[in-house]
């Protein structure tokens, strides 16, 4: 019974130290995932960014230059397969022969009109003595043909290709030398040297292997963090009897729920992705095809969509973005600080009434960025609503022109938060059955 | 569970005999006659609700934008009608004609110039100075220019006498189509077995006669399911009202609460089963000048879905991906498990029942999950993501409007909180009086015995 009693304020220190350094080297190995996944998100964020730059509709679908190839092939086949068919020269020679009758009854009218002077009519007796005005009419359909074989000419028509795509180059040029189009140029350049490549495929590549491998990473800190935050609670179950160091644990617990705080907010949560998925058809005989043509591509952290919510200019927005903020930063903080104070401080502290909501009933308002975020998600991300309608009419839409958000996706940042708003209902509810207070 | 609970109110009545046994039992009939009217109501309502989401699921297929403005067939259809109107009804008008004779008249003085001047040349040989002498003296050139008007106009009216423009334009035409013929992608006869598809569904046979259908269903569809949903309120209200005015009668205040808590089930149920968002952004006209005329393309949509919280839940658990799974199951864990299970609690928690053992996880259940039960959180969720769904719609949308002459287009975004989150909504204010009624009781009962 003395051993009992006399131990328990020695091995107390001596436990309360050991404890603390386990869980220091737990925070310090948190603390380095939650590190190195802020660091890979903004990286991330930055590729993504540098993606939807290149891939953007404005240089696919929308740019001259993009089109220029796929106009000479255009311009070439209609040259080539431009054939007046022999019903069209058939119904044209005789337009063409109509015509030049009609010259030739007026010429003849002229010519048989009463001259007054001496040459008029020396002229008038010559051309009826020399001209047989029937043969020249006999020759009509000859030089009828001879007009439509010039028209119907392959190198007339070359010329007229080559005017054509003399035209279109003409304002691919002026494109060229615009100023918008010059300054994305370079940017365009620098994203390819930055990434050592030569060529908008070879980025592509390179890009989506490099976002995957990040993918893969930044998961496997979001694991290493959660099986931090569990092997806390492990701690918790572990020592449920020893109420000694239970003041000690909770607040060494505290710090893990703050980094997981900072991390959930500023990693990246939602991924959103808008593109055309594919626009496929024949233009002019040209088979024009544009894949995946981006709108939108863009990661975003808690604090970006504030920060987008928050720069609209209508008032609602700005609501919705302050209440994310409180609910998300300005909520958890307070509580978590609140149930420090709680446990630490004194009894007029602790059942002060708002440290008392805070610490006990506020943890679930963070919940709502959560939902919002799943909501959202639900919306736009998961938006197979045409694809599904075509599949159960069992029609293919392989090769149709959809505009589609599919791509969009959850992110770590996401998976953190809501571990934290999980771990911070526990720990409240951890902290109703220690604390020595008043809880109601 | 209901069984049960009206298995305990069966047992109250029995138990509490004498004078106001009679009046309870009255009581008790009504309110359960209008629950059975609120279920009646909600149920109705769903049904109603769903409805709509398909017929507007529907009509957004009908007129997707994918089989519209992104379709080069409908853009080949559009544009070769309006080319071949303009050359079937091509006439030349006065003016015009004037103009083309003077186009032509141009080109044969040039003509006559360069053949003068070819003639007109020193030349060498003796014949040809001969030639260029009896040219001079016989062919006075004022006189050739002279005659050019009168050439040309020959010219002119034999080219535009309505027997040759008819032939030009059957080769014009004949031409165009072939061009046509050449521009296509496959989104054609996607289009008509949509079309067939959903037009023998609504048992339609073009698209003003859809619309038509359409638009009277859903004006039917709005008013039913308004009137449904006020029914419903209106029978919660109504037993509420008798709670208040009964509440002295304190033996019958279990079984009412049992049934309060009934009343609270059809809420839940209907609230977390019908959509509760629905998000349509569209372009409403896009209008493009071509040739003199316009190419109209109405009433794209662009975007639409419509889901209830069991919906969003559903997508989310259906998903691939293990985050989306775990924040499906989070999600219907903390609003829809939870809230039910504390309905649950509380029913056996008054009722003082021993059926589910220890009465410590039944109050456990009743009073301290509240911090675990979101429906609230998600009342203030659903109505911040609608607010800030509707405003990046709103400013993405406006960026597409664009009003010049050669192209106009006016997009509309009809996103709009449904009937469905109201009804959630009045869950969790119900929710809410319950609870303090619930306090009220346990305060003056105590403990079960």
């Amino acid at each position: 019974m003395e051993k009992l009693i006399n131990k328990p304020a020695k091995g107390k220190l001596i436990y309360r130290i050991l404890l603390i350094l386990a869980l220091g080297v737990l925070l310090v190995a948190e603390g380095f995932f939650g590190f190195r996944l802020h660091e890979l998100s903004e990286k991330q964020e930055q590729i993504k960014h540098d993606y939807s730059r290149v891939n953007n509709i404005t240089y696919g679908l929308f740019s001259v230059q993009q089109w220029k190839d796929k106009v000479a092939d255009i311009v070439h086949h209609q040259v080539s397969s431009l054939k007046i068919t022999s019903k069209q020269k058939k119904i044209l020679q005789g337009e063409v022969e109509q015509v030049l009758l009609a010259l030739i009854d007026k010429a003849e009218a002229l010519v048989n009109k009463p001259k007054k002077t001496i040459s008029g009519k020396i002229q008038k007796f010559a051309i009826k003595n020399f001209v047989n005005s029937d043969s020249i009419r006999a020759q009509v359909p000859a030089f009828a043909r001879k007009i439509i074989a010039e028209i119907d000419n392959p190198k007339n028509k070359k010329q007229l290709g080559r005017m054509a795509l003399g035209e279109f180059n003409e304002i691919a040029k002026e494109e060229s030398q615009d100023t918008a189009f010059v300054a994305n140029n370079a940017i365009l350049k620098k994203i390819y040297h930055q990434y050592n490549v030569s060529s908008n495929q070879q980025l592509n590549l390179k890009l989506s292997s490099t976002l995957s491998s990040i993918r893969q990473q930044t998961y496997y800190y979001c694991f290493g963090m959660l099986s931090c935050v569990i092997v806390v609670l492990a701690f918790w179950w572990f020592l449920r009897k020893r109420r000694d160091l239970h003041t000690t644990l909770f607040i060494m617990s505290l710090l893990f729920a703050f980094i997981l705080l900072a991390v959930g907010l500023t990693a990246s949560m939602i991924e959103v992705d808008a593109r055309i998925r594919s626009l496929d058809f024949v233009l002019l005989g040209e088979h024009v095809v544009f894949s995946d043509q981006v709108l939108f591509f863009q990661s975003k952290s808690i604090l970006d969509v504030v920060r987008v919510l928050i720069s609209q200019s209508a008032i609602d927005s700005v609501l919705v973005g302050v209440l994310i903020l409180a609910f998300s930063i300005l909520f958890p903080v307070v509580k978590l600080t609140s149930t420090g104070v709680h446990l630490l401080g004194g009894k007029r502290w602790a059942e002060n009434g708002i440290i008392r909501y805070f610490a006990f009933q506020s943890g679930k308002w963070s919940m709502a960025d959560v939902i919002v975020i799943a909501i959202l998600m639900a919306y736009i991300g998961l938006n197979g609503l045409l694809e599904n309608q075509l599949r159960a009419l069992n029609i293919n839409n392989d090769s149709l022109t959809i505009l589609t958000t599919n791509n969009t996706a959850l992110q770590p940042g996401y998976i953190i938060f809501i571990c934290f708003v999980l771990y911070g209902l526990i720990l409240s509810t951890i902290l109703k059955s220690i604390t020595p207070h008043d809880v109601h | 569970m209901s069984e049960l609970q009206k298995d305990n109110i069966g047992t109250h009545n029995q138990i509490k005999p004498g004078r106001s046994g009679s009046a309870s039992f009255i009581l008790i009939a009504a309110l359960s006659l209008l629950l059975v009217a609120a279920a009646y109501c909600g149920y109705r309502f769903r049904a109603l609700a769903y409805e709509q989401k398909h017929i507007k699921e529907d009509y957004s297929l009908s007129n997707n934008i994918t089989f519209g403005i992104f379709s080069v067939d409908r853009w080949g259809d559009k544009i070769s009608a309006v080319v071949d109107r303009r050359v079937k009804g091509f006439n030349l008008n006065k003016s015009q004609k004037a103009d083309m004779q003077q186009e032509v008249e141009k080109q044969l003085h040039g003509m006559v110039n360069k053949a003068v001047a070819e003639f007109t040349r020193p030349q060498k040989g003796l014949g040809a100075k001969l030639k260029k002498l009896a040219f001079n003296t016989f062919v006075d050139v004022k006189e050739i220019h002279a005659m050019v008007p009168s050439f040309s106009r020959t010219i002119v009216t034999k080219v535009t006498s309505p027997k040759s423009l008819k032939k030009l334009k059957s080769v014009a035409v004949g031409k165009l189509n072939e061009l046509e013929a050449q521009t296509y992608d496959l989104s054609d006869q996607t289009i008509s077995s949509v079309e067939h598809n959903i037009y023998q569904k609504y048992k339609v046979n073009n698209a003003t006669a859809f619309d038509k259908t359409v638009n009277a269903k859903l004006k039917q569809i709005k008013g039913l399911s308004y009137q449904y949903a006020i029914g419903m309120t209106a029978c919660i209200l109504i037993a509420l009202l008798l709670w208040l005015i009964l509440r002295r009668r304190v033996d019958s205040e279990v079984s009412l609460f049992v049934i309060s808590l009934l009343f609270a089930f059809i809420l839940l149920a209907v609230g977390v089963s019908s959509p509760i968002i629905e998000v349509d952004a569209r372009i409403k006209t896009l209008e493009f000048a071509l040739l003199g005329e316009k190419l109209v393309f109405n009433n794209q949509v662009l975007f639409f879905q419509s889901q209830s919280i069991l919906g969003i839940i559903g997508t989310l658990v259906e998903q691939p991906k293990p985050d989306a799974v775990l924040v499906g199951v989070l999600l219907m864990l903390f609003v829809v498990i939870l809230p039910l299970l504390r309905l649950i609690a509380r029913g056996l928690q008054v009722s003082c029942t021993e059926l589910l053992g220890d009465s410590k996880f039944i109050r456990f259940l009743a009073f301290d999950l509240g911090k675990w039960d979101m429906a609230d959180v998600m009342v203030v969720g659903i109505a911040m993501t609608y607010i800030g769904l509707n405003g990046i719609l709103k400013s993405q949308l406006s960026g597409l409007n664009i009003d010049t002459e050669a192209l106009k287009v006016v997009t509309v975004n009809n996103s709009a909180l449904q009937l469905g989150f109201f009804i959630f909504v009045a869950y969790v204010a119900y929710n809410i009086i319950l609870s303090s009624i619930l306090k009220r009781i346990d305060e003056q009962n105590g403990p079960c015995n």
